[in-house]
């Protein structure tokens, strides 16, 4: 044991095994820590932390804000690569999941994206698992065929639950001008 | 929102101070209000350019909108520079415009300006006449930069030639930063300088 904590002695590193505590190192150390997940735009802590696919840490807020900004130039404020909304991955740290309340000023930040693992990708609509809804144009017994398709949604399908947020509201809103959509279309036949 | 540039600013303002380029005397930041709205910049001319020797310094306004729009920053020290111009000091330079990023910060930028002064961009001018200059007699520029840089920068290399020509036009009574622009944006020709300053 005595020739690892010299070891971690010799290179400067914060050692917490070492059982006499370095008093005048470790406030500066720790600084640095919390330095590495400085949000990139406000130079604090990130909060509600997200990351880019091209690896550099924001606040949530922070990066949306930016989005905002400037909705025709979307890139990454550190490498000017270019970033969506909808590519940009959470990080959830353990003790960190106090939930305040997501629809503030900001919408809520991205969910994070999970894949179940087994390769049951064949069953139909698995893209669509995400938003809800499922929407499909066939050729079938002419009137028959666009209604029954159009209804689709309100099949019992594996849905992620209700979550109360934004986009759920969007799902029900897009549902109802689907509907609304079909049902004039089929009027319009009708009468024509 | 004004909260974060704040913020940010201060934080920055660290950042600088403790920058190995302060430590190299290349670049320097100073507050000159508590709000950390405004602030005053320095840089010091970059080697082997005609600013050599020279500090320049100049003005950054923050917008209350910092870091998401770009810093507003001009030259206060007149400068001889085909992006900057001779009479306002406003700088043509894209990351002070379109090409702004908010992870750029005071730092980013004032070394952003040093390399504008060591690699000037003639085709995306400020000034069309030093640009011009710039490009068609080069050597011209360069003494006619080298020049600005002692009179305002405080440079070392004084040109006693540029010197002579301007007493001789404010012994007619020119004012002398008149009589600079008129002999510098006419390749220090005392006719045709003195021809357009009295026409």
């Amino acid at each position: 044991m005595s020739g690892i904590t010299e070891n971690t002695k010799t290179s400067g590193e914060p050692s917490k095994e070492n059982p006499s505590p370095n008093s005048s190192d470790t406030p500066d150390d720790e600084k640095k820590d919390d330095r590495m997940f400085e949000c990139n735009i406000c130079l604090d802590t990130a909060k509600d932390a997200v990351v880019s696919m091209c690896g550099h840490l924001f606040c949530w807020p922070c990066l949306h804000q930016w989005l905002e900004t400037r909705p025709n130039r979307q890139v990454c404020p550190v490498c000017k690569a270019s970033i969506s909304k909808e590519k940009v991955v959470p990080l959830y740290g353990r003790g960190s999941t106090k939930q305040e309340d997501p629809r503030e000023k900001v919408p809520p930040r991205p969910a994070g994206q999970r894949t179940e693992p087994e390769p049951g990708s064949a069953f139909p609509g698995f893209g669509f698992a995400d938003n809800g809804f499922h929407m499909s144009f066939g050729i079938g017994a002419f009137p028959f065929g666009f209604f029954t398709s159009t209804f689709n949604f309100g099949e019992a399908r594996p849905t992620p639950a209700a979550r109360g947020t934004q986009q759920h509201m969007e799902e029900q809103f897009l549902s109802k001008i689907f509907l609304w959509m079909a049902i004039l279309f089929v009027a319009w036949l009708l009468l024509a | 929102m004004a909260n974060i540039a704040a913020q940010r600013i201060k934080r920055e303002f660290k950042e600088v101070i403790k920058s190995e380029e302060v430590a190299k005397c290349a670049i320097r930041v100073e507050l000159l209000n508590d709000t950390f709205t405004e602030l005053k910049g320095e840089i010091a001319g970059p080697p082997d350019t005609p600013y050599e020797g020279g500090t320049f310094v100049l003005e950054i306004k923050v917008p209350e909108t910092y870091p998401f729009n770009p810093p507003k920053v001009r030259f206060v020290t007149k400068i001889w520079h085909p992006n900057i111009s001779s009479v306002t000091g406003a700088i043509c330079l894209d990351i002070l415009k379109d090409q702004w990023a908010a992870a750029m910060t005071l730092r980013t930028v004032l070394l952003s300006l040093q390399a504008l002064l060591s690699a000037a961009e003639p085709d995306d001018p400020q000034d069309a006449v030093v640009a011009k200059q710039y490009k068609e007699n080069n050597e011209m520029f360069q003494i006619t930069a080298r020049h600005w840089t002692n009179v305002y920068a405080g440079g070392p290399n004084i040109n006693k030639d540029c010197d002579d020509k301007i007493r001789r036009l404010a012994d007619m009574g020119i004012e002398e930063h008149q009589a600079r622009v008129a002999l510098s944006s006419y390749d220090w020709e005392l006719e045709r300088a003195t021809e357009q300053l009295f026409s």
